[in-house]
């Protein structure tokens, strides 16, 4: 990526008019980076940054437990590094076995990371009420991608199946879902769900807004695995006939694993804006990164910093999407490097 | 495929068995259901200093806060086995009609149409904080009156009483005003701050809260103008008696705890002068040294000695939170007990 | 909008293939099965319903709409309809519903005409601009868009001086009480909501339209610059873009409807869209179930105008080709 001073000028100033586009934008963004630098570093307070760092992170989690989310998110960062750099390692024995275990290890950090946050087994019961800020944000997001994933292609299969009734209640509540805002569906699960309950019966509040985003993003991602299911050739299926193989060995061993590497590039969009989106839970009042935040701008102490917060918010919540992508990214090539035959799925 | 359908079906038949063997008797109290959850699930605002906040430690904080404390205390024994569950104005009554939370203790004014079963379908507690409507604008806007604030625009709070008693006020005023609404308070203080709207209407307790967090309070007014009374008070469900009597009189044990002189320093010394002196009739009742009042109400006999020793009597809980020592100074006035020319009165513990 | 089979009677054979999944069992234990689908189905919704109306008897309350005929009592903050206080909740809800439309409406174009420069521009020869295509891109999808509406209000238009700024020789002038556009005075709620939507749909509108571009082939690009077309934007204007039309109308679409939706956040800023009218609405009635299901309502409205809008397009583009 070396470019000479020939080849810089050819692509900024290739002709007059190119010349004045690149020198209004270089002048324009400079200004507004000269405008934020001298905010970032001068008149900015970052006060109500650094002395609510455990808010935001943690939330109300109890102060001596604070090490087990940390333990959690330090996992997380780490294993997302190692992720990022496993393609440029050195070739040596060690390093090969480390890219052999990762996905088993992102797998290990589900349990782990409920085991750590929620206690018991020798660790101190922390209630979900107590769970906050970035932390809660992660689990939403974790819980509902993992159930929105079998239940979007349970739907998937639903609506190419060749049972009327099945295919069409499928189709109505996908395109229902997809109707609606996802506010309203947020609206219904956080505040109405308990009035189609038998009474004395309750589902913990954190467990239903993971329901909510889960049976919200699945309408999604049926769309998606269907997507991909279609771009199937037909002959897959017929091959798959001809070797014998039962229906549900089709779908599971032939089918669904194609068509999910195809919608893999979907599918990871609808993570990034599922990660976004629990964003929408503040309005609801629960106490995620973004609801801890408002609750942070009412202290009389940090009145009116609300700049200083949202830019502070804005960076967190890029960081998180833009790793998630790169992730999802290396994935997609290594898939798409061993495209051939589907290993067992 | 068929086997993934027999799979579904198996499990929605197992679940839909468990549905219906698991529904509880009607009759069942939200007492006993707080009882048996160990826990209380009490919904405040959380965006209102002096009333309920959270501070920097991650602990909230303040009147609304304590009376959940309270009932915890009474109820459960522990002051702090309260599931605290911010909420915006738009959605407490169905959080609490659908049983999300047993308690609302949320600034909440008491209306008619609130408490009505036509209405929200509420029971109110006793007023913990007697408030009334103000508007509150910039010292140096010259806005003395509410009719100088002709065709300007005001910033209230969505979803409250407040919203409807400036429609109300201000029509029977003939005086033409834009509202500008937001669902959180801290959303209205900062358009009011920006100069969106010129003039800024909610509870004045609320807008003394919000003015103390200024930069520069003196630089804000609150006019004289009361638009309405605001009798703020926490609320249970409506056709749950032995709940909402619990709450009720817990609060009132609060009130006639400082009505007696009792306070949390002292209870400990009262209860053992009660108990060893037979002729102190109305104060051995009222601390549960016999009488069985408690009982009745399905509660221990002690809930005023719990409640007191958590949270401390009434007049402590206003001085810790809006006492003149604390961040929201805001004079008694009405709210101090009856004797001193306030509102606060607690029946007989009889 | 994904198309469904509409003709069930159909015979079982053909959709297969169509479908690609294999055979199914035998037509007798296929109507078992389907039988007990249903049945279940049912069973479930039947007992979800029945929860609800012991709950509600519980409340004191049954389900009813004859709230909508009484007085609303609340003011609302901009209404493009006639509306006073002491206008019907249904009135009220109607104007929220016009209210949406509006932005929705303005959205679509402003969001489109983002959308198109900033997917067009990631192919420009001109380095920088190409950089600050994919950099806006990736700025702007990566952050919630709950945080960008906030930043937007509270921020930025909030922060704007109270005496206006006239801009662009008077077509635009800002203030912090109200933005005016050509003539058109808007209210600060409605300009952030504004500005935050289509910045934000803009930026997935550009990897529509990015992808749009790409599906047509490098040729068309040299055949229209040997026509004569020589200027790039020119050879995007009349060759290219209309090409890739066709690939990128789908997209379009769905995220126009995604734009409707996302209208909704409206709440966080203050403006009376239909969402924040029906929760007040809900908040002073009292009447959870029957205002949701009027949200509902409203939104599959607005999705079949969205989608009829689109076909309308579709049919527009394939006549003239």
């Amino acid at each position: 990526m070396k470019l000479s001073i020939t080849a810089l000028r050819r692509q900024l100033f290739a002709s007059p008019l190119d010349g004045l586009i690149t020198l209004l934008l270089l002048a324009c963004s400079g200004w507004l980076l000269a405008l934020l630098g001298h905010w970032v570093l001068a008149l900015a307070n970052w006060k109500v940054v650094a002395s609510n760092l455990p808010l935001y992170l943690m939330g109300l989690y109890p102060a001596a437990a604070y090490w087990r989310p940390l333990v959690l998110m330090a996992c997380l960062v780490l294993l997302a590094v190692l992720t990022l750099l496993s393609p440029r390692l050195p070739r040596l024995a060690v390093f090969r076995w480390l890219q052999r275990l990762l996905p088993w290890l992102w797998l290990l950090a589900l349990p782990l990371g409920f085991w750590l946050l929620s206690g018991g087994l020798g660790l101190d019961p922390v209630r979900t009420r107590q769970w906050g800020g970035l932390t809660l944000t992660l689990v939403v997001t974790a819980g509902s991608a993992l159930l929105a994933l079998p239940l979007g292609v349970l739907l998937a299969l639903g609506r190419r199946s060749p049972y009327p009734l099945v295919h069409h209640s499928s189709s109505f509540y996908v395109e229902l879902i997809r109707a609606v805002p996802l506010i309203s569906v947020l609206f219904f699960g956080q505040l109405l769900i308990p009035l189609f309950l038998p009474s004395g019966w309750t589902i913990d509040r954190v467990l239903r807004a993971v329901l909510s985003f889960a049976f919200f993003a699945a309408a999604y991602v049926a769309e998606d695995v269907r997507g991909g299911l279609q771009a199937l050739p037909p002959t897959q299926r017929e091959a798959a006939h001809a070797l014998g193989l039962s229906v549900v060995q089709t779908v599971g061993l032939v089918l669904l694993p194609q068509a999910l590497r195809i919608a893999l590039p979907a599918l990871t969009n609808q993570l990034v804006g599922l990660v976004q989106n629990t964003s929408l839970l503040a309005i609801l009042g629960a106490v995620e990164l973004l609801g801890i935040s408002r609750s942070i701008l009412a202290n009389p102490q940090f009145i009116g910093r609300y700049l200083e917060v949202y830019v502070w918010l804005g960076v967190l919540y890029w960081l998180i999407c833009t790793t998630m992508t790169l992730i999802a990214r290396q994935l997609e090539a290594r898939l798409g490097a061993g495209a051939g035959s589907p290993s067992s799925g | 495929m068929v086997r993934l359908l027999k799979r579904l079906a198996a499990v929605s038949l197992v679940s839909l068995l468990g549905a219906c063997a698991g529904g509880a008797p009607e009759s069942m109290s939200r007492l006993d259901t707080v009882k048996e959850r160990g826990e209380l699930q009490c919904g405040v605002s959380g965006k209102l200093p002096g009333f309920s906040f959270l501070r920097t430690d991650g602990s909230y904080d303040g009147i609304d806060v304590d009376i959940c404390r309270a009932v915890a205390a009474v109820v459960l024994g522990d002051s702090s086995a309260v599931d605290y569950r911010q909420l915006s104005a738009p959605e407490r009554f169905t959080a609490l009609r659908s049983g999300e939370i047993d308690l609302l203790s949320r600034n909440t004014t008491a209306t008619l149409s609130r408490d009505s079963e036509g209405g929200n379908g509420l029971t109110f507690a006793p007023v913990v904080f007697y408030d009334g409507q103000g508007l509150m604008v910039r010292a140096d806007s010259g806005i003395a009156t509410m009719e100088d604030l002709e065709g300007r625009t005001v910033c209230v709070g969505s979803g409250t009483t407040t919203e409807r008693n400036l429609s109300d006020a201000f029509l029977a005023a003939g005086v033409n005003y834009n509202a500008l609404k937001f669902q959180e308070k801290d959303q209205v203080a900062s358009a009011y701050l920006q100069g969106r709207c010129e003039s800024i209407t909610s509870d004045r307790s609320g807008l003394a809260s919000m003015r103390s967090g200024f930069d520069d309070p003196s630089a804000h007014r609150i006019l004289n103008a009361v638009l309405s009374k605001e009798p703020l008070a926490p609320a249970t469900v409506a056709g749950d008696p032995r709940w909402s009597d619990a709450v009720r009189w817990t609060i009132y044990g609060l009130i006639a705890a400082e009505e007696f002189g009792i306070t949390s320093a002292n209870i400990q010394a009262m209860v053992n002068a009660a108990a060893a002196d037979p002729n102190q009739a109305a104060m051995r009742r009222f601390l549960g040294v016999d009488g069985g009042l408690g009982t009745k109400l399905g509660l221990p006999d002690d809930f005023v000695v719990r409640a007191v020793s958590a949270v401390g009597n009434y007049g402590e809980i206003y001085d810790r939170h809006l006492g003149p020592g604390s961040d929201v100074p805001i004079p008694r006035d009405l709210n101090s007990g009856y004797r001193d020319g306030g509102l606060h009165y607690a029946p007989p513990f009889n | 909008m994904p198309v469904s089979t509409s003709n069930p009677g159909a015979d079982h054979v053909s959709r297969r293939t169509t479908r690609n999944l294999p055979p199914g069992p035998t037509p007798w234990r296929s109507w078992l099965l389907q039988g007990l689908f249903g049945l279940l189905l049912l069973a479930l919704i039947g007992l979800l319903l029945s929860n609800l109306q012991v709950n509600l008897l519980r409340t004191g309350q049954g389900l009813g709409f004859g709230w909508l005929v009484q007085p609303a009592g609340f003011e609302l903050s901009e209404h493009w309809l006639p509306y006073l206080p002491g206008d019907s909740y249904a009135w009220a809800l109607l104007v929220g519903f016009v209210n949406s439309l509006r932005v929705v409406g303005l959205g679509l174009v402003a969001s489109t005409l983002v959308g198109v420069v900033a997917g067009s521009a990631s192919f420009s020869t001109n380095l920088l601009l190409r950089q600050l295509a994919f950099g806006y891109v990736a700025m702007v999808r990566n952050v919630p868009l709950l945080l960008q509406l906030l930043f937007w209000y509270f921020v930025v238009f909030l922060g704007l001086s109270s005496t206006p700024q006239v801009w662009l020789g008077g077509l635009l002038s800002l203030s912090n009480q109200g933005v005016e556009v050509l003539g058109q005075r808007w209210s600060v709620e409605f300009g952030a909501l504004l500005a935050g939507l289509t910045l934000f749909t803009g930026a997935y509108i550009a990897e529509v339209v990015r992808g749009g571009i790409t599906s047509v082939p490098r040729g068309q690009w040299e055949a229209a610059r040997s026509l004569g077309l020589g200027d790039n934007v020119k050879a995007l204007r009349l060759v290219v873009l209309p090409q890739a039309l066709p690939a990128i109308l789908p997209g379009l679409a769905s995220q126009y409807i995604n734009l409707a939706k996302n209208s909704t956040l409206a709440i966080a800023v203050g403006y009376a869209d239909i969402y924040a009218v029906s929760d007040t609405t809900i908040t002073q009635t009292g009447r959870a179930i029957e205002g949701f299901l009027v949200l509902l309502l409203s939104f599959l409205l607005l999705d079949l105008l969205i989608s009829g809008l689109m076909q309308l397009l579709n049919r527009m583009v394939l006549r003239r080709r």
